[in-house]
């Protein structure tokens, strides 16, 4: 997989389709971090893992280099999902951003709770057949069960919140300035730990619909709150209800923001509970 | 902090012997914001306005809080008043304690007062964030456009001429008139069809004030109520005409069966349109006919009546026994659909012709026997359960009105809906012949199926709904509401905060927000003659940079705040 | 009452005292038509409830809802038209969609989807306005109660 992914990058700057390939590479003293390929030759020293998210760090490297710079970037299924959200809300533009997508291992899967761990434009790797995050002990004993356990159990997790923004500051979907989370009508200014209605369930539904699930938020919690738990059971609400994933069709837009006619419940007319006067065959 | 006058109504007691005002004028005397707080036992009578306004006026206070009844009952009329008086609406705040307080807890005064305290609170704190939102208005072009110049039109375009507005007719053939040319004799009073077209085509070919553009065919329309900006070409000619409304008549058409009975396989199988342009050629020589009702309609794929072809048919039917009495006629239906009591008339005199009903279901649909031209035709009668075999010379097959191939293109360039079946919908629930976009109007057949007598009577009426806007030199936007009264706000976005993410374009029902591209960054903005800040594009905006001005999220933030 | 004081303690300690405490968030065409018709016909309901008017349901903010559950507020309640009988054209859809998606939210964390009703259609009589209010209150009762979640620490500064 290595030696294909080098390859393919090293024909993009060699035929010029982009300017520079951002990737990881392993620098002296077996130091891996994220890195700009400009020549073909830098490329021997590419490396794949651990796996890093290189999403965000795409945006700021966009905005800080000058404008008709073409940037390309390998990517996890993950990171390609953010990608594409990202075009969707018009922070990149699409016809510029071109991805070598690798795919991830089972066993990187596994630990990152993931049941598509490759992208759908896939260049080298063989597809893992992911893991389901409803099967794991962890996420049963956070999304199952009694409820004022649950609620208990949520409580305690929440309040080791130092407030750092590291969730916010880490996701790749978030591109709101100003957040709604340094506004005092939301969240109360000063008070640590973070009010946990306002601050994490704001954050966790403004994400409903766009969230890909990559994990970053919890990876980057200094205090090991378990992040990705908060998104699996709206995730996967939105798929069997309305068939959505996000960051699969860079055409579809969010379902939560159409009508029942143009963005339907899959094989029903209308919720069950809603009194409706339109019935099945209209008025 | 805004400087607060606040009035207690007492309702000449209605409130009072519930809540204790004592308390509450104790309690708000306390909060810095309210500069002066009168009781009074009214506020709905000119007399209480007046003096209202006098005491605002004098102690110079910017924004009024009124305590009363709710505004759907007589809460409005002091806030109309004052708005008369020259107050601005954002500037009073209307709190419900009579319905919303006094009156649903009147057993339990402990809680009444409470509540009452914390309404007014939060009415207080409403008021104080509360905004202005702008506003536009467009200068009204004092000309009509008509698309189709069928009954529906031509009668919408008599109509405005004599009013005295200039209309422009685009009209897809090469004459006027429609369907209606195509028809012989109308039911129920048997009068020649180009005898009810022609005086409404005498008017459209001498009146100066309406041109008609022939074999036209629409590029693009753009623009909003007031302006629109309609592209076409016309006889080989590029054209561009601004118009201040639309109105759509451009009808509907017929459904040809074919596939069903054995239309197309076999001759003398044929439909209502073709009987029609034999009668138009002269009479014809036929002496058994079966006519069958609903062919195409009714059933699992078009589960509508199309209302026009059961009287028709008993208008053939009858033209046919009478041109030659000794023929025979059948008519094979599933229910014979003639409202009101003309139509009944129509179809009592059909019976004591000696024209035959026979009633067949959906399941068991009657069959056309034959080789190469109609012989006889079995049906199972359902009323008294034999099977029957008619010998007959012609099948005429009555089959429905269907929505025109390009409805779904017209509705999408002019920003309106079609319903299931693919017909221009209108809007619920109050509204006819209105669409989702203020200004386009639709008529005729092209919003459902009707005969000539009523798209006459709907072309009129469209006119008359057009006659509204366009007798207004120039429209506000937020009198835009379709209610009495102006709407209640506009959007606005704050351009420096708006990501471009793109999520109010694609939630607005009305298409009012569109992004624009400056300085590399997409930015959304709002269109006000569309908006009618219904609130959709607010809840889905990530940041909060979208706001309605006199709802916006600091007021409800505080009126949360206060509310317990 | 005009200083800005931490409110969430003071909401708190007064929630403790009494009975739950409800945020109906009513549409200016339906639901603000059910609370007037209960308050003519002089209907007896508990007294801690408040009504919000607004435009159309589509307006009320998730945001604004999570904020009152977390003032202490124990329900919040959203009343809007039928499905098809918005005068917004099909503003109500969207929003629906949106609650109850909010509602899987609620459920996950514990905290009980049972705190937001959705009413779409059936509150514009005297009756079913109460029918409503009173069951939302004798729900609320049954339900484990909101401490836990609550900020019990206050402000550091």
């Amino acid at each position: 997989m290595l030696e294909k992914t080098k390859n393919i990058a090293k024909q993009i700057l060699e035929e010029k389709k982009a300017d520079g390939v951002l990737g990881l590479m392993k620098s002296r003293w077996d130091i891996v971090q994220p890195h700009v390929f400009e020549k073909p030759g830098e490329l021997d020293a590419l490396v794949l893992e651990p796996k890093w998210l290189l999403a965000k760090l795409f945006m700021s490297i966009l905005r800080s280099y000058p404008e008709d710079y073409r940037l390309a970037v390998i990517c996890r299924g993950c990171d390609e999902r953010a990608l594409i959200e990202l075009t969707k809300r018009n922070q990149i533009e699409k016809e510029t951003l071109l991805t070598i997508g690798i795919a991830c291992s089972q066993e990187q899967a596994a630990i990152c709770l993931c049941d598509r761990p490759y992208p759908v434009k896939l260049d080298a790797g063989e597809i893992a057949s992911g893991a389901d995050p409803f099967q794991d002990e962890r996420v049963r004993e956070f999304l199952i069960g009694n409820d004022k356990k649950r609620m208990e159990k949520w409580a305690n997790v929440l309040k080791r919140c130092i407030k750092c923004y590291g969730c916010r500051n880490s996701c790749p979907i978030c591109v709101c300035e100003p957040c709604k989370l340094e506004d005092d009508v939301w969240v109360q200014r000063g008070a640590v730990p973070a009010e946990m209605i306002t601050f994490h369930l704001i954050r966790a539904f403004h994400l409903s619909d766009t969230c890909v699930a990559c994990g970053a938020c919890q990876e980057a919690c200094p205090v090991n709150i378990p992040l990705l738990y908060l998104q699996l059971s709206m995730r996967k609400t939105l798929k069997e209800k309305y068939g959505y994933e996000a960051g699969l069709d860079p055409e579809r837009k969010s379902p939560i923001l159409s009508d029942f006619f143009k963005e339907p419940e899959t094989g029903r007319e209308y919720p069950e509970w809603i009194n409706s006067l339109r019935g099945k065959d209209g008025y | 902090m805004a400087n607060i006058v606040v009035f207690l109504c007492r309702c000449f007691g209605e409130i009072d012997n519930t809540i204790d005002f004592d308390l509450l004028r104790k309690e708000l005397s306390k909060d810095t914001s309210v500069s002066s707080l009168s009781i009074v036992d009214s506020l709905c009578l000119e007399t209480d306005i007046e003096k209202a306004a006098f005491k605002i006026n004098e102690s110079k206070a910017d924004r009024v809080l009124i305590a009363a009844c709710s505004i759907l009952s007589r809460g409005n009329l002091p806030v109309n008043g004052l708005i008369k008086e020259g107050m601005e609406r954002h500037k009073i705040g209307l709190v419900d304690i009579r319905e919303g307080c006094a009156w649903i807890h009147n057993n339990d005064s402990d809680g009444a007062v409470k509540k009452a305290k914390d309404l007014l609170n939060m009415g207080i704190s409403a008021l104080q964030h509360k905004e202005k939102s702008e506003d536009m208005s467009v200068t009204v072009h004092p000309d009509a456009l008509i698309i189709g110049a069928g009954p529906a039109g031509l009668a919408a375009a008599a109509s405005l001429a004599k009013t005295g507005f200039k209309v422009n007719i685009l009209e897809r053939a090469n004459a006027p008139g429609g369907m209606l040319r195509l028809i012989s004799q109308l039911y129920p009073t048997g009068e020649d069809a180009a005898n009810k077209l022609n005086p409404y085509i005498d008017e459209v070919e001498n009146n100066p004030l309406i041109t008609l553009y022939p074999q036209s065919k629409i590029v693009s329309i753009e623009g909003y109520v007031g302006n629109f900006t309609v592209q076409f070409a016309s006889q080989g000619k590029d054209n561009s005409i601004q118009s201040g409304i639309i109105i759509i008549a451009t009808g509907a058409k017929i459904f040809f069966p074919t596939g069903l009975y054995r239309y197309g396989e076999i001759r003398n199988v044929i439909t209502q349109m073709e009987i029609e342009r034999q009668f138009l050629k002269g009479s014809f020589d036929v002496k058994k006919t079966v006519f069958i009702q609903c062919a195409g309609a009714r059933n699992e794929e078009r589960p509508y009546c199309s209302t026009i072809c059961c009287p028709a048919s008993l208008k053939n039917a009858m033209r046919l026994a009478e041109e030659d009495p000794g023929s025979e006629v059948f008519i094979l239906h599933r229910g014979i659909m003639t409202p009101g009591n003309v139509l009944e008339k129509y179809y009592r005199d059909a019976l004591s012709r000696g024209i035959q009903f026979i009633r067949f279901e959906e399941e068991r649909p009657p069959r056309i026997m034959g080789d190469d031209h109609v012989e006889s035709v079995e049906v199972y009668d359902a009323v008294n359960g034999i099977t029957r075999k008619i010998e007959t010379d012609l099948v005429v097959l009555s089959t429905p009105l269907v929505p025109n191939d390009d409805n779904a293109r017209l509705a999408q360039m002019l920003g309106i809906e079609v319903d299931r079946y693919g017909f221009l919908s209108e809007i619920y629930p109050m509204h006819p012949l209105e669409t989702k976009m203020d200004g386009v109007l639709i008529c005729g057949s092209a919003r459902w199926p009707v005969a000539s007598d009523q798209a006459i009577l709907q072309g009129k009426a469209a006119a008359m709904k057009a006659v509204s806007y366009l007798r207004q030199s120039e429209i506000a936007a937020s009198t835009l509401s379709r209610v009495p009264g102006p709407k209640s706000g506009h959007a606005r976005v704050v351009p420096d905060f708006c990501t471009g993410c793109g999520n109010c374009v694609a939630a607005c029902p009305f298409d009012a927000c569109h992004l624009e591209k400056t300085k590399g960054r997409y930015i959304s903005k709002v269109d006000m003659m569309r908006c009618k800040a219904c609130g959709n594009c607010v809840s889905v905006c990530p940041n909060g940079s979208m706001q309605i001005p006199e709802h916006n999220y600091r007021m409800v933030g505080e009126m949360i705040k206060w509310a317990f | 009452m005009g200083v800005l004081e931490s409110r969430t303690q003071i909401i708190v300690r007064e929630v403790k005292m009494n009975q739950p405490g409800i945020l109906v968030f009513a549409c200016k065409w339906c639901g603000l038509i059910g609370a007037d018709a209960a308050g003519k016909k002089r209907v007896s309901l508990p007294a801690r409830f408040r009504v919000i008017s607004v435009e159309c349901a589509a307006l009320v903010e998730t945001d604004a809802i999570l904020r009152a559950l977390a003032g202490g507020i124990d329900g919040v309640a959203v009343l809007g038209c039928h499905i098809g009988g918005c005068r917004y054209t099909n503003a109500n859809h969207a929003s629906i969609k949106r609650f109850e998606l909010l509602k899987d939210l609620l459920d996950t964390t514990g905290i009980g989807g049972k705190r937001l009703l959705l009413s779409f259609g059936t509150a514009h009589e005297y009756h079913q306005f109460e029918e409503i209010i009173k069951n939302f209150f004798d729900e609320l009762a049954v339900l484990p109660p909101l401490d836990p979640w609550l900020s019990p620490f206050g402000v550091v500064s």
